[in-house]
C-alpha cells in the first residue's frame, strides 16, 4: 500500500513535467510559425506575383490575383487561416512548383529523412570508433592527430563539404556524415574526456581494469545520458547539413525545396517547411529529455 | 600558441585594412583582353571569367569578410549580454521569455534561419545592401547560444558572495547588473566572441556558395568561393581554391586561439 502511495506521489509530478514539455513543444512549433509567417510578411517583394507580367491575363483575371494576395497580405489572418487549414490537414498550395504544398513535402520528406539518419549513423559510427580507439589506446600523438583532423574539417564550410561530395561522387547521406562527424567526434570526445577524469574511473584504474572495459563499463555507460543530448543535437546539425547537401548536389529533399522556395518567396513552402523542421528538432529533444529523465531517476 | 595565432590573425586583419594599397588593381577592374588567364606576372593568382583580378578580389573580399564577421559576432554577443543579464536579472516571467525564445531559435537548424531570413530579403539589392543584411542577419540571428551561456554565467554570479553582500547593503537590482555583475561576464562574452566570429565566417562562406550572400560585383571570400563549384576545373588550376585556403587559414586561428585561451570566468 506504502508502495502505491510512494509511486502515485511520484507520477503526479512526472506527468506535470511531461505535460508541461509537450505544451512547451506546442508552443515552439506555433511559435516557428509565426516566426516565418511574420519574416516572409515584412520582406520586400511580398504580395508582388510574377504572373502579374504576363501579358496574356485580363485585367479580371490582374484583380482576382491581386485579391488572392490581398488575403495573404494580413499577417494575423493569414496566419489564422493557417492554423485552421493544418487542423484539417491542408497546407496550401505552392506558388513556385504549382503543387500542393503537403504533396511536395510528402515527395521529399523521405528521402532527406533517409539522408539525414544515414548522415547521423555514419557520423555517429565514425566518431564512436575513434573515441574508443582513443580511450583503449591513449596515446598523445593519436589524441593529437585526431585533434587536428576534427579541427581541420571543422574548418572547412559545409558547402565545400557538399561539393567535394558532389565531385567524388558519394551520396548525400555520407556527405552530411562528413559535415557531422567533427562535431560529434568533439563533442564526444569532451564528454569522455570529463568522464575519464572523474573519481570511479581513476579507482577503476586502480584496481587493474584497462582497455575496452574500462572504456564501455566505466566511461562510456556513465556519459549516455550526456551522449543521448548529443544525439538530440545530431538531429538538428543533420537537418541544417541537408541543405547545402541537397542543394549542390542536387538531392530533391526538402533541404532542396525549401532553398528553391526561399529563393522564389514561396510563403506556403517555407512555413510548413519551417513548422516541420521546428517539430522533429523540438521532438527529438524532448524525447532525449524524457529519456535521459527516466535514465536519472533510475540512478 | 594562442598568442601566436593571435598574432597571425592580427596581421592578416592588417593586411586585409591596407587593402587599397596593397592590392595590384581595384576589385571590380575587369582586363577584356585577359580573361581567365593563369597565373602570370601581373595578375598574381589570374584572373576569373570576367577578366578581374583574383588576387585583388581576395584581399578585397577578406576585408569584408575579416571586418564585418567580427563586428556581427560583437552584434550578437552584446544581444546575448542584453538578454542573459536582463533574464538573469529580472527573472520570473523575463526569465522565462528569454529562455523560450532562445529553445525556439536553437531548436531551428542554424542555416535554415538564415536562408530562410536571408531569401526573404531583396535578392536585387545592391553590394553594400547585401554586405550589410548578410552580416546583419548573421549578428541578429545569432545570439541564442551565447545568451544560453551568458544567462547561465548571470545566474552562477547571482548567487556569489559579493553579489550578495551588495545585496545586503541596499544596492538596487539594476546597479548590482551593471556595477557588480556585468564586469564579471567579460571573460565568457569574449569567450562567446571568439567562438562566434569564426562561426559567422563560415555561415556566410556557406551563404555565399549557395548564391545568398553578398552580392557582386562586391568581393567577399564566400561569394569567391563560387567559382569552386565546378570542382574539376579547381583540380586543374588549383589557385581557384586560394579563398578557401585563407578562410581555412584565419579560422583554425581562430580556433587555435579558442582552445588554447583562458576564458575562464
Amino acid at each position: 500500500m506504502k508502495d502505491n502511495g510512494e509511486s502515485g506521489a511520484l507520477r503526479l509530478p512526472f506527468w506535470r513535467a511531461a505535460l508541461g514539455r509537450l505544451l512547451c513543444l506546442a508552443l515552439t512549433i506555433l511559435l516557428a510559425a509565426f516566426l516565418a509567417a511574420a519574416l516572409v510578411r515584412v520582406a520586400p517583394g511580398f504580395g508582388v506575383d510574377e504572373r502579374r507580367l504576363d501579358t496574356r491575363l485580363s485585367e479580371s483575371s490582374i484583380r482576382a490575383l491581386d485579391a488572392e494576395n490581398a488575403g495573404n497580405a494580413n499577417l494575423v489572418r493569414y496566419f489564422g487561416r493557417y492554423l485552421s487549414g493544418l487542423c484539417r490537414g491542408e497546407l496550401g498550395q505552392s506558388v513556385s512548383f504549382g503543387q500542393p504544398v503537403r504533396e511536395l513535402i510528402a515527395d521529399r520528406l523521405g528521402l532527406t529523412v533517409r539522408s539525414a539518419a544515414a548522415g547521423v549513423a555514419w557520423a555517429w559510427s565514425g566518431a564512436a570508433v575513434v573515441t574508443l580507439a582513443l580511450g583503449i589506446l591513449r596515446r598523445r600523438a593519436w589524441e593529437l592527430a585526431a585533434t587536428v583532423l576534427s579541427g581541420g574539417l571543422l574548418c572547412l564550410p559545409s558547402a565545400v563539404m557538399a561539393l567535394l561530395a558532389l565531385y567524388l561522387r558519394v551520396g548525400p547521406g555520407l556527405a552530411i556524415g562528413a559535415i557531422l562527424l567533427p562535431r560529434i567526434l568533439r563533442y564526444l570526445h569532451n564528454i569522455t574526456g570529463a568522464m575519464t577524469r572523474r573519481p570511479h574511473v581513476l579507482a577503476a584504474r586502480a584496481r587493474g581494469i584497462e582497455g575496452l572495459r574500462l572504456v564501455t563499463r566505466h566511461v562510456c555507460l556513465p556519459a549516455s545520458a550526456e551522449v543521448l543530448a548529443l544525439a538530440a543535437v545530431s538531429v538538428n546539425m543533420a537537418l541544417g547539413a541537408a541543405i547545402p547537401v541537397e542543394a549542390l548536389c542536387d538531392s530533391p529533399g526538402v533541404g532542396q525545396l525549401v532553398w528553391k522556395a526561399a529563393l522564389a518567396r514561396d510563403l506556403p513552402v517555407v512555413v510548413n517547411v519551417t513548422v516541420l523542421i521546428a517539430a522533429i528538432t523540438a521532438s527529438a529533444n524532448l524525447i532525449s529529455d524524457a529519456i535521459r529523465g527516466a535514465m536519472r531517476r533510475e540512478a | 600558441m594562442r598568442r601566436a595565432s593571435i598574432a597571425v590573425l592580427g596581421a592578416i586583419l592588417i593586411v586585409l585594412l591596407c587593402a587599397d594599397w596593397i592590392a595590384p588593381f581595384p576589385y571590380e577592374r575587369q582586363f577584356r583582353a585577359d580573361v581567365a588567364v593563369p597565373p602570370c606576372r601581373p595578375y598574381r593568382l589570374g584572373t576569373d571569367a570576367l577578366g578581374r583580378d583574383r588576387l585583388s578580389r581576395l584581399i578585397y573580399g577578406g576585408r569584408v569578410s575579416m571586418v564585418l564577421a567580427p563586428l556581427a559576432a560583437l552584434l550578437a554577443v552584446a544581444l546575448a549580454l542584453l538578454a542573459g543579464l536582463t533574464a538573469g536579472c529580472l527573472g520570473g516571467w523575463w526569465e522565462r521569455v528569454v529562455t523560450t525564445a532562445t529553445d525556439l531559435c536553437l531548436s531551428l537548424p542554424w542555416l535554415f534561419l538564415l536562408l530562410a531570413a536571408r531569401a526573404m530579403l531583396p535578392l536585387n539589392a545592391g553590394p553594400a545592401t547585401s554586405i550589410v543584411i548578410t552580416f546583419g542577419l548573421l549578428g541578429l540571428l545569432g545570439w541564442a547560444g551565447p545568451s544560453r551561456i551568458l544567462l547561465a554565467a548571470v545566474k552562477r554570479h547571482q548567487r556569489s558572495d559579493f553579489v550578495l553582500l551588495a545585496r545586503s547593503e541596499g544596492c538596487p537590482p539594476w546597479r548590482i547588473a551593471l556595477v557588480q555583475i556585468l564586469p564579471n561576464l567579460r571573460p565568457v562574452a569574449a569567450a562567446q566572441f571568439w567562438v562566434t566570429a569564426p562561426a559567422f565566417l563560415l555561415s556566410e562562406a556557406n551563404l555565399g556558395l549557395l548564391g545568398l550572400g553578398v552580392a557582386e560585383p562586391a568581393p567577399s571570400w564566400g561569394n569567391l568561393l563560387r567559382e569552386m563549384e565546378n570542382l574539376s576545373a579547381v583540380a586543374r588550376n588549383p589557385w581557384i581554391a586560394a579563398p578557401l585556403v585563407a578562410l581555412v587559414m584565419v579560422v583554425s586561428c581562430f580556433q587555435v586561439a579558442i582552445s588554447t585561451g583562458d576564458f575562464e570566468a
